[in-house]
């Protein structure tokens, strides 16, 4: 395609090449989030008719509901976090690849020239830069609207049944009459509500406590091992102590249901990362980070 | 540095998405005494003057010094009751469970915005307070989402209150039992409904549940007494159901085309409802007929009639604020701001008809005999 004997085109920095597949992957991705932000209570409406099908299927317990729901949102995404992991791992594998590391320090200096090299880099390897990304970024919209939906599913509160009411009729799927009121006690907690319980007269938040801890072991047991000088390594340790402060603070405020979301989905995802080989169980020891 | 500070910028905007996606769960609380009013809207309770329009206190909870991982935020959405002793019980809807009463009248400058002091509380309910209290001769009964109603002395004078009685509405092994209306009395007997699909009667000398009926439908709104002596009460079956006070033996009335949410509002033989489906209907007991047609002023109406004079004014949730003739001919009496939604019943005091407003600029708006604001209250 170049052409040196034209002094135009042979001074123009070579423009990356484009994979026509991955750019299709991400324009879809995109088109997906879009759609799903655009249409926002469609999805909540979606997920709460879901949510209200299990509930009936398993004799109208709301917390397996839950669970259960968590489970099938996993399994839909199983595809979308195992290509997220490959797209971490050779990100990961990257940092510590000979030419990887040569070009950084060849052209440190002229950042274009770098970028054209990393291009190239990417795919001459095939790895997509945003592989890690994009299938996290297209849960986000399961994500908010879950959180509505289980609260309007829940109604503890006048406007969450008139709201689920909406999102059941939208659907058409279900007596909605007969559903209301919805049986929100799980083990003795209301859904419904922020959990608490009194112990030696202090009322501790256990769910949002497990919450914390289970995004703690969830985001440690997952991290790759770090290498010298690895920017994503230390990002990646930062949010492992920000996500777990962050779910904790939001568990306590909201309605225990979703607690138990996030509980299963962090049980889950361990799971799938030890089915996939890719639990670094040397994460949760003290100094278990050399490898 | 510069990948931390976006890092933590990145968490602080997820959670306050995360905080943002659900939106108001509850509609705002009206009442009205004397001259004054008062609004439970979102985390406050505010007592407007309904002469100057001024706001003479506001209520917010106790702030209940430190408490680990306490940090639910308060909800006032039941409407304050106020008693013949002048104290205005005000209910807390948060997982607290709060009951208060303050004094209206002795109210103090905390912080530049006047408090009123409370009186006494009480805490011992397990559920949601949804339901705003009734008092009968110096007992006050207030309907928790817990199934149970709670039966305080109001002249024991002490300031935490312990329930004297404590009346199970809800089946035994239920636990979806739900108390979201306020009850009413004949004298002798309580009339309460129940979200999970009842109504019931409670003896009020031996506080026992003298019938409960169970129905089809859950049961939001709560009972009213018809001219004729019944009781009726309309639930999510899209029914209207009638009651002997005495035996519970019931039978549907009407059919209706959408859920009933809002109590049915009686004036002589005839009985005023909507259902969510966004139609009003008249009813006459007396004839067991409707007197004219449903109509369908715009939106779905979760709220009560209010009888005023000749018409009948209906909240609607598209903001709007219907007039009905005695013939069912409708007209456009008020239109909120756009995209405000009207879900609370209208009150009328003083010759003004106070509307409460979810998702406005303003709480509350004051209308005179036609309609038109006079003033509105936006929380200041």
């Amino acid at each position: 395609m170049k052409n040196p004997s034209n002094p135009t085109q042979a001074q123009r920095p070579e423009l990356p090449q484009v994979n026509p597949r991955e750019t299709l992957k991400t324009l879809a991705v995109i088109a997906v989030l879009v759609l799903a932000f655009m249409n926002f209570s469609s999805v909540i409406d979606l997920l709460v008719n879901i949510l209200i099908l299990i509930y009936q299927f398993v004799g109208h317990n709301f917390g397996i509901a839950i669970i259960l729901l968590t489970a099938l949102i996993r399994l839909a995404t199983w595809p979308l976090n195992a290509q997220q992991m490959k797209g971490a791992k050779a990100m990961q594998d990257l940092q510590t690849d000979k030419e990887w590391m040569a070009i950084q320090k060849k052209y440190a200096k002229d950042r274009e020239k770098l970028a054209q090299e990393q291009m190239r880099i990417y795919r001459e390897r095939g790895i997509n830069v945003f592989g890690s990304c994009l299938p996290m970024l297209i849960q986000f919209p399961i994500l908010f609207a879950l959180i509505p939906a289980i609260t309007y599913a829940i109604g503890s509160y006048p406007l969450s049944i008139l709201k689920l009411s909406k999102s059941l009729a939208a659907f058409g799927l279900q007596d909605v009459a007969a559903l209301i009121p919805l049986n929100s006690k799980f083990l003795g907690i209301d859904m419904g509500l922020p959990e608490r319980t009194l112990i030696f007269g202090v009322s501790v938040p256990i769910l949002a406590l497990i919450v914390g801890l289970t995004t703690f072991i969830q985001t440690k047991l997952t991290m790759p091992p770090a290498n010298p000088g690895d920017q994503s390594a230390a990002t990646g340790k930062m949010m492992g102590y920000y996500m777990p402060i962050m779910l904790f603070m939001f568990s306590i405020n909201y309605a225990s249901g979703l607690s138990v979301y996030f509980v299963i989905s962090n049980v889950l995802s361990i799971v799938q990362y030890a089915m996939m080989g890719k639990v670094n169980w040397r994460n949760l020891l003290p100094g278990g980070k050399k490898t | 540095m510069q990948k931390k500070k976006s890092i933590i910028l990145f968490v602080l905007l997820f959670a306050l998405v995360l905080s943002g996606c659900t939106g108001a769960v509850a509609w705002p609380g009206l009442s009205t005494s004397g001259d004054v009013a008062y609004l439970a809207h979102t985390s406050t309770v505010y007592a407007v003057d309904l002469k100057t329009h001024n706001l003479l206190w506001s209520f917010s909870g106790e702030k209940a010094g430190f408490t680990l991982f306490n940090t639910n935020p308060d909800m006032f959405i039941v409407p304050p009751v106020t008693m013949t002793d002048g104290l205005v019980v005000i209910a807390n809807a948060n997982n607290r469970h709060m009951l208060y009463a303050v004094d209206p009248k002795n109210f103090s400058a905390i912080d530049k915005a006047p408090t009123p002091a409370v009186r006494w509380k009480f805490n011992q309910a397990k559920g949601l307070w949804i339901a705003p209290p009734l008092e009968i001769d110096g007992l006050l009964f207030a309907p928790n989402s817990d199934g149970k109603i709670y039966v305080l002395d109001l002249n024991d004078g002490m300031p935490e209150k312990q329930a004297v009685r404590t009346i199970e509405v809800s089946q035994p092994g239920k636990n979806e039992s739900r108390l979201w209306a306020q009850p009413i009395t004949d004298g002798e007997r309580l009339f309460i409904t129940s979200l999970d699909k009842a109504v019931a009667a409670v003896d009020l000398s031996t506080y026992e549940v003298l019938w409960r009926v169970d129905l089809n439908g859950a049961v939001p709104g709560g009972v009213a007494l018809g001219g004729d002596g019944a009781l009726y009460a309309g639930s999510l079956a899209k029914k209207l159901e009638r009651f002997d006070p005495l035996t519970g033996a019931h039978q549907t009335a009407l059919e209706t085309k959408g859920w009933i949410w809002g109590t049915p509002v009686a004036d002589g033989d005839n009985l005023y409802f909507a259902d969510v489906d966004g139609y009003v209907y008249s009813y006459n007991t007396a004839e067991q007929r409707l007197n004219w047609e449903p109509v369908r002023p715009d939106a779905s109406i979760t709220a009560s009639p209010l009888v005023v004079g000749d018409q009948i004014l209906i909240a609607t949730e598209s903001g709007g604020i219907y007039s009905i003739s005695a013939d069912g001919k409708v007209s456009l009496w008020f239109q909120g701001k756009e995209k405000s939604k009207a879900y609370t019943t209208p009150v009328f005091a003083e010759g003004l008809t106070l509307v409460a407003y979810l998702d406005s600029d303003y709480y509350l708006v004051a209308l005179d005999q036609n309609g038109k604001a006079v003033w509105t209250f936006s929380g200041k």
